[in-house]
């Protein structure tokens, strides 16, 4: 029926400057679901690639800002000395790291050089990288997404002041921009480095020796397992008890303690919604009372209350269809095709929306479109048409 | 289509305003003839396009029985109703009531939208009805672009475009200056004569139902007199 749709349509495009209203309500809480989801979704991908890698990490019980002692690796690895289970046991202390004339912190961490590669296989791909990173003990690997911000490349001299005391300066080479790790953004250097410095900068010798946590790669799950309390049991009753987790419950928890991401989207998506279901009703309630008295000719012609409630609501779920199209296209398009994609999110490399989110979203256009317009379309079905045409007389 | 008559037996109608009844029809007998052009006369708020509504199935009387053509209207539901409209009356209004979107075709085609039927049959069907209202050429127009006599052959002729039985007329000269109303009421005597339509109107103005061959008064709820127009009726036994 072309002459329908003729009607459908020219009736959105009767006050354009209500429907654009309407459409922008829609789009907005679109656009926010469309990036929270991409956004969770990705973080969640970025933990299950973590929980694959098969590694513990093993922190102070007390808290994870407090330092174990770096003693508790030659215990652990005691566990297991025939490597069966426990393939390597890696120290890592976090330095963080200004650079002189930037202000935005970095993430750089000490690691154990012998076992780094062989827990953090994703880090070191070439041989050549390899060899670098145990011949130098100022040996930098950086993110990639650290290295593309910095503009660093394999080869550059690069000096980092710590951002925990004693705040020494650390001077570092760059050998490998980890174009495959699943963190892009973190840094690695040799522990020994920076036990070397604490020492130098005359820090008392109990603060030498101090990691903030210890990593543990295992050959399978059921080690994984195993020894995610057998770590714990063995510094019980200890002055430095440990919490051992696998490597996903540990970034997870990482993550919320800065910000409860996805709680705090979802919040806010639902608001969003709640404003676009607020807005959209607005419109299609003034929009029927602007045509009341069309609605009720329709009927003295003959249409049915059913179809009067049909024009309501189909007019609703296409105008709110429209927004729904404009909040996945603007991200999309954003992200996808100008420079806003750049922009650096923890831990993400890249937002790429998915297609399952656009249906997703679209999907609640369309019921923010059903809702509003299911007020009207009732009004309309229960119009008294007689009275509806004496009130314009 | 053939014409259809209308026969009004003891008919009752009232409102209920904060549960006081506000007696409108009272006992009302009216019987119009298959294919006559009765006009409907009365004070304001007699109750004439109340009547008009029962007549066209808008609107169901308190009591009493109302018949046009084969159906009773009185003991049909809503949806019956609303079914038999489509097919049997077609509704002018003083306020044309034209849907401000769409064209005059658009417009008149719109009640087709009811009936399977082809597109291109829906068309002819449009361009008959156009033509015969005098407005063949203006088809593409929205109504604001077209003048209130224009709307109001846009109206009829989406009235007239179902071939209903009935017309039922409210007021349909009560905007339009006197050489406009007296080209609209020209149409209508045309649509009466020529093609057979029963038709009733509701007008204020004694020239106006000139046109038609009876003139009722309504008066208090029920029709108090009424009277021939000698002119239509020698124009109507002359041709
Ligand atoms: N829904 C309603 N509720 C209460 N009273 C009503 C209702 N509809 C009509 N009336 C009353 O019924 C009476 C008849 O109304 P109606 O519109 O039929 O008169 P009318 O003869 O067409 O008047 P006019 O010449 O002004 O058009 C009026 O007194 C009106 O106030
Ligand atoms: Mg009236």
């Amino acid at each position: 029926m072309d002459l329908l749709l003729t009607l459908l349509l020219r009736n959105l495009g009767r006050n354009p400057r209500r429907s654009a209203l309407t459409v922008a309500a829609v789009a907005m809480p679109v656009v926010i679901l469309v990036l929270s989801f991409t956004i969770v979704a990705q973080l969640n991908r970025f933990l299950d690639d973590s929980a694959a890698q098969l590694r513990l990490a093993v922190a102070h019980k007390t808290s994870i800002i407090n330092p174990l002692p770096y003693g508790h690796k030659a215990r652990i690895a005691a566990l297991d000395p025939q490597k069966r289970d426990i393939i390597a046991v890696v120290g890592i202390a976090w330095i963080g790291g200004v650079l002189a004339n930037d202000r935005e912190p970095l993430t750089t961490m000490g690691v154990d050089a012998d076992e780094f590669p062989i827990a953090f296989t994703d880090h070191l791909l070439t041989q050549q990288e390899r060899e670098a990173w145990q011949r130098d003990r100022r040996a930098l690997i950086v993110g990639r997404s650290t290295a593309a911000k910095m503009g660093w490349k394999v080869g550059d001299r690069v000096t980092i002041r710590a951002s925990i005391p004693p705040y020494s300066e650390f001077s570092f080479n760059v050998i490998s921009t980890a174009p495959k790790a699943i963190d892009p953004v973190a840094n690695w250097c040799h522990l020994s480095y920076v036990f070397e410095e604490r020492a130098r900068s005359g820090l008392p010798e109990s603060s030498v020796d101090l990691v903030s946590f210890l990593f543990v790669k295992c050959s399978g799950r059921a080690a994984l397992e195993r020894y995610r309390v057998e770590i714990d049991r063995l510094f019980e009753n200890t002055p430095d008890e440990t919490q051992t987790q696998d490597e996903k419950a540990f970034l997870n928890q990482f993550i919320s303690q800065q910000f409860d991401l996805p709680t705090n989207l979802t919040l806010l998506a639902l608001i969003t919604i709640a404003v676009a279901v607020l807005a959209a009703a607005n419109t299609m309630n003034m929009s029927f009372r602007d045509r009341i008295g069309e609605a009720a000719t329709l009927r003295a012609l003959g249409f049915s209350a059913r179809f009067g409630a049909w024009l309501s609501l189909t007019e609703s779920v296409l105008l709110c269809g429209i927004g729904g199209c404009v909040g996945v296209l603007a991200p999309v398009i954003a992200f996808g095709y100008t420079p806003i994609g750049d922009v650096q999110i923890p831990l993400i490399v890249r937002l790429e929306i998915g297609p399952g989110v656009c249906v997703v979203a679209l999907t609640l256009a369309l019921a923010i479109g059903t809702i509003a317009g299911a007020w009207p379309a009732i009004q309309g079905g229960r119009l008294r048409v007689i009275d509806a045409l004496r009130s314009l007389e | 289509m053939g014409a259809a008559g209308i026969v009004l037996r003891d008919v009752h109608k009232a409102y209920f305003k904060d549960r006081l009844e506000i007696p409108v029809l009272a006992g009302l007998n009216l019987e119009i003839a298959p294919g006559e052009f009765a006009a409907l006369m009365g004070p304001s708020g007699s109750g004439k396009s109340t009547l008009l509504h029962l007549v066209g199935g808008l609107d169901t009387p308190t009591r009493g029985s109302v018949r046009v053509g084969e159906s009773q209207l009185e003991s049909m539901s809503e949806s019956a109703l609303t079914a038999w409209r489509s097919r049997h009356v077609g509704f002018i209004f003083q306020m044309y009531h034209l849907v401000p979107v769409l064209t005059a075709a658009q417009n008149v085609e719109l009640p087709l939208l009811l009936f399977r039927m082809a597109s291109s049959e829906r068309k002819r069907r449009v361009q008959t009805a156009l033509s015969i209202v005098g407005l063949g050429d203006r088809t593409d127009h929205r109504p604001n672009q077209l003048s209130g006599g224009q709307e109001q052959r846009v109206a009829i002729a989406r009235a007239i475009v179902t071939d209903p039985d009935v017309l039922l007329a409210d007021e349909p000269t009560g905007d339009l200056d006197a050489r406009t109303s007296e080209e609209i009421l020209n149409l209508l005597n045309a649509l009466n004569t020529e093609f057979g339509k029963t038709i009733v109107m509701v007008t204020h103005d004694p020239r106006a139902a000139g046109h038609a061959g009876r003139t009722l008064h309504l008066d208090k709820g029920v029709l108090d007199r009424e009277e021939v127009n000698a002119r239509k009726t020698a124009a109507a036994s002359a041709s």
